[in-house]
């Protein structure tokens, strides 16, 4: 019968799981602690968009190797930050760069990871064709909003501005659709497929530089404030067991996210041919209003604010310092007395 | 004294003590927590997050949405077959096109038409229905056919013998004759669009109201909410299950078998 080969092959497949999962298994790593001493090694995880150009920019440029000779850094390119989040969690990566969202997911279920360094700050936003959509209200049945992955920062940005037009944060869910940043991008730019798409640099450039495109919900009016689109997060491994790696990856980021605000030119020349853009264009969406390459971190505590009450994530941080590294910690600082300092006060929605 | 049967030799009993065995297998490893629970969850929790996705009424909702498509699909692709197939019986051309169709299009997988399907049809319903539809028509043209093409000749005469003409020829002779054939088509279709199902819903198509069990599965694990993600793969092996080795096999049962078309398993 069906069912008892059914079984058979379940039964397999149970003995192979058992087999293969060690090697993908972090938890299990008493013996892991590679000889780090003679060839140290980073695993940088990134996605695609403009603003990964301080990687671009720091491998390019070899500024990680400039603070540890020999290091040998390994890219991979990931479609997502839910994708990153299972990179970590089978052990394949030690940083990575991604919206604070899906970072805060990894981190409720318990990912040993915490911010290394702010990214940058830029303006994301969502953009319709549609002459009838002048607001949130106007979506109606059929109407369709792509955005990359449930829980991606965009997702996170639609329901903070749904919360505040429509009264409920998970009021556009219905309406959501996940799509890769080009192929929404390229949907609504011949105005087919969806109605709307929640997006960030280049393609909401590329989008609002089309005839007929007009942004409907800014980011940062959604946000309340400024945020961080990008924040690095290193592994507790990485920071712990190999300082001197961390270090070059935090400061080789620092080098980038200067390199971009003071020589945008340079940049540009830089990251050109891996936007596959022109460099005039590049120079243009670099330097765009509100982009902001920042070491930084803006907003952290308001997103995992927003997450909780919203029921995205079940555990709260208490401060700064339960999901970010020290040197993060240091950064924004801790004003002793009444009045928290401006960067403090930037951690959270006002 | 009267030997009872062994309860050992009983195939359902047999194949029930291997789902428990797997399972207590599954329990031991990850209490044992070699595995963070991330990857490997214990079975409390994949079964508390099926009891609130089912209470929720998520569950329901996406797994009715998808029995909804492959229904549609299924129909779809039915019909289609069959009149391609009415037509093949009539003409040798449009059964040497027929035929020319099927080994084109049989051995593509209906994953991989979902760039062009994006396009002709959008990420929707019937981006969605369209895969399904050819996941279904190519086994079932090449299955209904070539039972058709089986029947002998002494039973079509015999049915023009005692008086049976056109359509009651068909329904009364063929379609019984060709069942065994027809049957496997079937049992081919719905496989095929089950799993194609479950993989377009994942990789596109994927959206909050037209979302089945693979779009469950899609913002599950976005969520790193790997019971979740158990959970719905429970969820379609046990619809698979239920349509396989239920609904089949009591068709099977009650048609070719009462027929004595095919040999039983004792």
């Amino acid at each position: 019968m069906k069912l008892y080969r059914l079984l058979a092959s379940l039964v397999l497949a149970a003995i192979l799981l058992t087999a293969c999962a060690p090697a993908a298994a972090p938890a299990a790593s008493d013996a892991a602690p590679a000889p780090a001493a003679d060839a140290p090694k980073l695993r940088i995880a990134e996605q695609f968009g403009l603003g990964y150009a301080m990687l671009t920019v720091a491998r390019e440029q070899k500024m990680f190797e400039k603070y540890l000779p020999g290091l040998q850094v390994e890219w991979q390119t990931y479609g997502s930050g839910g994708a990153i989040n299972e990179a970590f969690v089978a052990g394949q990566v030690d940083a990575a760069i991604m919206g604070i969202p899906p970072f805060l997911i990894g981190w409720d279920k318990g990912i040993p990871w915490k911010v290394a360094s702010g990214v940058c700050v830029m303006p994301l936003g969502l953009q319709t064709y549609k002459d009838d959509i002048q607001s949130l209200k106007d979506f109606k049945e059929g109407d369709k909003i792509a955005y990359p992955a449930p829980g991606s920062i965009q997702h996170i940005l639609l329901s903070m501005a749904a919360e505040k037009e429509l009264g409920s944060p998970t009021a556009l869910d219905d309406f959501g659709v996940a799509m890769a940043h080009p192929d929404a991008a390229a949907a609504l730019i011949s105005q087919k497929d969806i109605s709307a798409h929640f997006t960030s640099p280049p393609y909401n450039f590329q989008e609002l530089s089309a005839p007929g495109i007009r942004q409907i919900v800014d980011g940062t009016q959604a946000f309340g404030s400024d945020f961080s689109f990008l924040v690095a997060v290193a592994s507790k491994d990485l920071y712990e067991k190999n300082p001197q790696v961390y270090a070059a990856f935090v400061l080789g980021l620092s080098d980038a996210a200067a390199f971009i605000n003071e020589q945008p030119e340079a940049a540009a020349k830089i990251l050109a041919p891996s936007f596959k853009l022109d460099e005039a264009t590049t120079l243009k969406y670099l330097t765009w209003p509100g982009m902001n390459y920042t070491t930084t971190p803006y907003g952290l505590m308001g997103f995992s604010d927003f997450m909780v009450n919203a029921g995205y994530i079940k555990n709260a941080p208490k401060s700064v310092s339960d999901i970010a590294w020290y040197n993060v910690v240091s950064t924004v600082g801790e004003m002793q007395g009444e009045t928290p300092s401006a960067l403090e006060k930037l951690q959270y929605r006002p | 004294m009267k030997k009872k049967p062994s309860l050992w030799k009983n195939h359902t009993f047999r194949q029930v003590l291997f789902v428990l065995a797997f399972l207590a297998i599954w329990e031991i490893v990850a209490l044992s927590k070699i595995y963070p629970p991330l990857l490997f969850p214990d079975l409390v929790s994949i079964l508390k997050a099926l009891v609130e996705s089912t209470a929720s009424g998520e569950m329901v909702q996406r797994t009715w949405y998808s029995l909804y498509l492959i229904l549609m699909g299924l129909g779809i692709g039915l019909l289609i077959s069959f009149v391609m197939v009415a037509l093949a019986m009539v003409s040798d051309i449009f059964a040497d096109f027929m035929e020319a169709m099927v080994a084109i299009n049989h051995p593509l997988p209906g994953v991989a038409l979902l760039p062009i399907t994006l396009l002709w049809f959008g990420s929707g319903e019937w981006g969605i229905i369209f895969v399904l539809v050819h996941s279904v028509v190519w086994p079932m043209m090449l299955n209904t056919y070539a039972g058709f093409r089986s029947v002998s000749r002494t039973q079509l005469e015999v049915g023009r013998n005692i008086g049976l003409r056109g359509l009651r020829l068909v329904t009364s002779v063929m379609v019984p004759a060709a069942f065994p054939y027809i049957f496997t088509g079937l049992k081919i279709s719905w496989a095929r669009a089950w799993r194609s199902l479950v993989a377009a819903e994942m990789i596109f198509g994927a959206s909050g109201k037209d979302g089945g069990l693979g779009w469950l599965i899609y913002q599950r694990r976005f969520f790193l909410d790997t019971p979740g993600v158990f959970a719905a793969l429970g969820v379609i092996i046990l619809i698979g299950i239920v349509v396989e080795s239920g609904l089949f096999t009591q068709l099977e049962k009650r048609t070719v078998q009462r027929w004595g078309m095919v040999v039983t398993r004792s």
